[in-house]
């Protein structure tokens, strides 16, 4: 009993001095909550499909943003990871059996050898070069997924996988808790001493070999950690979906993660995350109006871009917070003077 | 007076309840498909000409009332996003309360879509992909996917055939008429995957009718310049040109071929001649090219044919591809099977539609079952079923060519469509054979 009293009160501190004081934190806790306990409040199919189907997403433009906004490898082939986590678990699961629990952690593991297949040939690539080489990697799988269409199921895909579990809510708080669980390694990653270093090779790469650190190691380190967390995410569409077809490995949905991760904001985690749980229900609800909706869609996102170029979450980040000049740590936008060293914030 | 006030007042309210709860019994039919792109077009005209039939009847008998078809469209987008599709019907079924399902297009989606549905156990008649898998299911697994039901088209297998017939009709005029002794094939199919097991497939079935294979050409399904190719096959000698398109390169290649009157005959599948404006896109030069189709102006192939594609192309100005079959869906599939069960108890319906044989706008339907004798719900094809027709540009009208005098089998019945002409030889290749 006294056990639980202290870590009650501790949790109690956590959240009047660490959460409370930052409304961005509290906005996360009310987003933690929110998902948590939706299945309370409704088991309306639809919409637990379309918020399932948003965490799947969440973790795969979060998977982005680690390797291309933390460490700069820009990536225009991330479906690639995607479709082999999906492609794997779907082979897994129809023909050795296993069940989704151990097909999609294998999936991820087959998503971190696609990620060292591409980062060895990739590392001496830079910028344009390393984009468009990025690029090719998913169409020459898709390539290979027709070649072979005994194995893959060619152009229909590999139907008839296990479900992920056997009612929608399950299916629910399996995609949410991973994805909250997933997300926070990776907020967790970036704010780490190898999360410094992937900040670093971005910003100046020879600067950070110059100081004895084997940048070569950190960026394969990107790609394999980068196509784990989409391999993940790869696995639990296809459980969803109950199919892994060529459409995982589609050039339309490495552009999508990356229309995510802009969207919300680069080198955030939370923002790529963000961005999909904005826009891919948005697209749903547009379809009320749907012969303008992907024109709609599209204005909304072009707007956003225009206006807020370092991505909504930030915009909306410096709006109601501010950076203390000397300490550094995040106040309320409303405060005038730093909540730890007390410096003038104005 | 105050009691004559109150008789009209409960008489009124009495009457307003009862056109309410009239009202409020439809039957819903929510109709899923790519509606920013010709296929989901054709899916919903369809559907809107067969509501709109059957409600003016005063709607679908179920038991002792009337109900009216109310349609929901759904655009499930599926050519670009597979998950898109998913979460429409998902829609379609929870918050529209779709009764049935018609329509479906690219089959890696409807796989997809064919899952949720079953799981809701909505009745879904797809109408649009060809996939043998999609029936395969219903075998393998009666009791999940005994929902499903093909509408349009007949199985990809049976679409190959019927192309193949096409090719051997066309071969045995060119030997009839022009006496050539060995028709020899050039296969052309367009770079896509779809494409990709047909050709071995006709290079082992050609030889086996008594013609050559002369050479594979695979120009890019987009190829807006196919001269190379042509130059190629002219010089092989072929007088067929056995053609797999569904993309623009169909309109490329027999403009083309057109222009330097390559002197071989144009057959197999080529969609985009399949289409109205066909003509004008190739400026006239795809006169002679022969096509597989489901509807042709003027060609019957029953007593149904006529009115659908009449009505049709009245009223949306072009004839009508497969995917408006869901005119077929709605008006000679499900509601006579609703009005036969007297209730939209989708178990009931099941039971008695894998029964029914009854005739549709395109032919007689009857589903199949697999060697085995398990229902599959595919349909049947063949003399007295569905065979599906062929077509020919004629100097600016598509004119349905095939079955004309055709014998499944030597012992079987001659098979004629009303409205179907001869085929015609294209005049630069008799002035270079005819001697």
């Amino acid at each position: 009993m006294g056990l639980i009293l202290f870590y009650f009160r501790k949790l109690f501190t956590v959240l009047k001095n660490e959460v409370l004081v930052l409304p961005s934190r509290v906005v996360v806790v009310f987003f933690f909550l929110f998902l948590l306990l939706l299945p309370l409040f409704t088991k309306d199919p639809y919409l637990l499909r379309i918020f399932t189907l948003t965490s799947i997403f969440a973790i795969l433009a979060a998977s982005w943003d680690l390797l291309s906004g933390f460490t700069g490898q820009m990536n225009f082939g991330h479906a690639l990871f995607f479709g082999v986590g999906a492609y794997a678990a779907a082979l897994l699961n129809r023909h050795a059996n296993l069940p989704p629990w151990g097909t999609i952690p294998l999936g991820a593991l087959a998503a971190v050898v696609a990620g060292l297949v591409i980062g060895i040939p990739c590392l001496r690539l830079r910028g344009t070069y390393l984009a468009l080489t990025t690029l090719a990697f998913p169409i020459i799988l898709m390539g290979l997924v027709f070649a072979f269409p005994d194995l893959t199921g060619g152009e229909l895909g590999i139907s008839g996988i296990a479900r992920l579990a056997r009612s929608r809510v399950a299916d629910y708080y399996i995609a949410v808790v991973l994805m909250l669980g997933l997300c926070t390694i990776m907020w967790k990653i970036t704010d780490s001493n190898t999360g410094i270093i992937f900040h670093a090779i971005r910003e100046d790469e020879l600067a950070v070999r110059a100081s004895g650190i084997n940048t070569t190691r950190y960026k394969l380190l990107a790609f394999c950690l980068s196509g784990f967390f989409a391999g993940v995410s790869g696995g639990l569409y296809a459980h969803f979906m109950r199919i892994a077809g060529p459409s995982t490995l589609e050039v339309s949905l490495s552009f999508q993660v990356v229309i995510w991760a802009i969207f919300g904001g680069i080198v955030t985690i939370y923002g790529p995350v963000g961005a999909v749980f904005v826009l891919f229900p948005l697209l749903e609800f547009l379809r009320f109006w749907q012969d303008y909706r992907t024109l709609m869609f599209a204005g909304v996102v072009l707007l956003i871009l225009l206006y807020m170029p370092d991505g909504l979450f930030r915009w909306l980040r410096d709006k109601i917070e501010k950076e203390c000049p000397r300490c550094k740590i995040r106040n309320v936008a409303m405060r005038h003077t730093c909540r730890v060293c007390t410096a003038p914030l104005d | 007076m105050e009691k004559l006030c109150k008789g009209i007042l409960l008489v009124a309210i009495v009457f307003l309840f009862a056109a309410s709860s009239a009202i409020g019994q439809e039957i819903k039919i929510g109709v899923i498909g790519p509606m920013q792109f010709v296929q989901g077009q054709g899916h919903w005209n369809g559907a809107i000409m067969g509501a709109e039939e059957i409600n003016a009847k005063g709607g679908i008998q179920v038991a002792n009332k009337k109900m009216k078809i109310q349609l929901i469209k759904a655009d499930s987008n599926e050519f670009i996003n597979i998950t898109d599709a998913t979460n429409a019907m998902e829609r379609l079924i929870t918050r529209d309360k779709a009764d049935f399902i018609l329509g479906g297009f690219r089959t890696e989606a409807v796989l997809a879509m064919q899952d949720i549905a079953m799981e809701h156990k909505k009745i879904f008649i797809g109408v649009g992909a060809a996939h043998d898998e999609l029936c395969n299911r219903v075998a393998k697994n009666y009791n999940t996917y005994k929902y499903w039901f093909r509408g349009s088209p007949f199985n990809s297998t049976f679409l190959v055939r019927t192309s193949f017939i096409h090719l051997g009709t066309v071969g045995a005029i060119l030997r009839q008429f022009l006496n050539i002794p060995k028709v020899k094939v050039a296969i052309v199919a367009e770079k896509a995957m779809w494409a990709d097991p047909m050709i071995p497939a006709a290079e082992a079935v050609i030889p086996k009718m008594g013609m050559e294979v002369v050479g594979v050409w695979r120009p890019s399904d987009k190829a807006t310049d196919v001269a190379a190719e042509l130059s190629a096959i002219q010089r092989t000698g072929a007088h067929v040109i056995f053609t797999i398109f569904s993309a623009s390169v169909g309109i490329t290649f027999a403009r083309q071929a057109g222009e330097l009157k390559i002197p071989a005959m144009q057959v197999g599948i080529n969609v985009e001649a399949q289409k109205d404006g066909f003509w004008q896109a190739t400026q006239g030069m795809g006169n002679y090219v022969f096509t597989m189709n489901t509807y042709a102006r003027g060609v019957e192939s029953n007593e149904n044919t006529k009115a659908f594609v009449d009505t049709y192309v009245k009223r949306f100005g072009e004839t009508p591809t497969y995917t408006a079959d869901t005119y077929s869906a709605i008006v000679y599939t499900l509601a006579p099977t609703i009005e036969m069960a007297g209730t939209l108890d989708p178990d009931k319906l099941v039971s008695i539609l894998e029964e029914r044989v009854y005739k549709s706008a395109s032919g007689t339907v009857k589903y199949m079952k697999d060697a085995q004798g398990r229902h599959t719900h595919d349909l049947t094809w063949g003399p007295g079923y569905l065979t599906a027709i062929g077509v020919q540009w004629q100097d600016g009208e598509l004119k349905g060519v095939w079955p004309n005098k055709w014998k499944a089998t030597p012992e079987a019945p001659e098979i004629t469509y009303k409205g179907v002409v001869p085929v015609k030889i294209p005049p630069w290749m008799i002035e270079k054979y005819k001697k």
